[in-house]
């Protein structure tokens, strides 16, 4: 595993304000990891900010604790990483986890498959009521 | 704190400004503007995207909403000034074809 250059993150309950938060986690990276090309910054803040909104629109708390959103993003010479987490979460809807782009005249549904245009490799986990989405863009 | 939304109404259509950030949170913002200016009669609508440096799918789904809503009442809705991250999305999502880009507001409607 080579060396991460650059890694920020962030915690907190799943809601409006997180994403503006992880929106400038992002910015912040680029400032710390600034020779990765624009090209791979715009795609990877566009995948994971994708990602989170996902979280914060679908995911349901599993028991009273609010569903938390965390995101962990590193830098390596080639390759961008993040894992974006909801935690205390149920396992997500089928039907939210469609990879297919909806007709031109649908108002919603399309982040899925746009993560999956964007990113190298797209995965999933879900331990101890946690998910995980894994987004990983090779530069 | 700077106003995300603003519009102005010109001879042949209305002019919405969108700046900073059109994702999950501002897209209901864009909805609401957009129903007004086209309730208060004005159906051909442009968005501006100039200042718009980042569009999410919640973004994207509010202008195919506000779209929709402009052709309802008669009228249509285009957006110009778009920058290199929302082209990319518009690209990635085939909604190009159905979002029509032009270099400037006052061009988007320049031909009809």
């Amino acid at each position: 595993m080579t060396e991460v250059i650059a890694r920020r993150g962030f915690r907190g309950l799943s809601n409006e304000e997180a994403i503006e938060a992880i929106h400038g986690e992002l910015d912040a990276l680029w400032d710390d990891a600034s020779f990765v090309p624009d090209m791979d910054r715009m795609t990877f803040t566009t995948a994971v900010i994708e990602a989170a909104a996902n979280i914060v629109q679908h995911a349901l708390p599993v028991a009273e604790k609010p569903v938390e959103i965390g995101v962990d993003i590193s830098v390596r010479p080639s390759r961008l990483q993040a894992r974006v987490s909801a935690y205390n979460a149920r396992e997500p809807f089928a039907e939210d986890m469609q990879p297919n782009m909806p007709d031109e005249d649908a108002e919603s549904g399309r982040g899925l498959a746009l993560i999956e245009a964007l990113v190298t490799t797209v995965t999933f986990e879900r331990q101890d009521g946690t998910n995980t989405w894994i987004l990983t863009r090779e530069t | 704190m700077l106003m995300q939304f603003s519009y102005e109404v010109k001879d042949s259509y209305a002019e919405v400004k969108s700046v900073g950030r059109l994702n999950m949170v501002a897209a209901p913002k864009l909805r609401e503007l957009v129903a007004e200016v086209v309730a208060g009669g004005s159906s051909r609508v442009v968005v501006n995207l100039a200042e718009t440096d980042f569009m999410d799918s919640s973004g994207l789904g509010a202008l195919i909403g506000c779209l929709k809503a402009a052709r309802q009442a008669g009228g249509d809705l285009r957006i110009s000034g778009v920058q290199p991250q929302v082209k990319m999305v518009l690209e990635l999502t085939n909604m190009d074809r159905v979002l029509t880009a032009y270099s400037s507001a006052e061009e988007a409607f320049g031909n009809d």
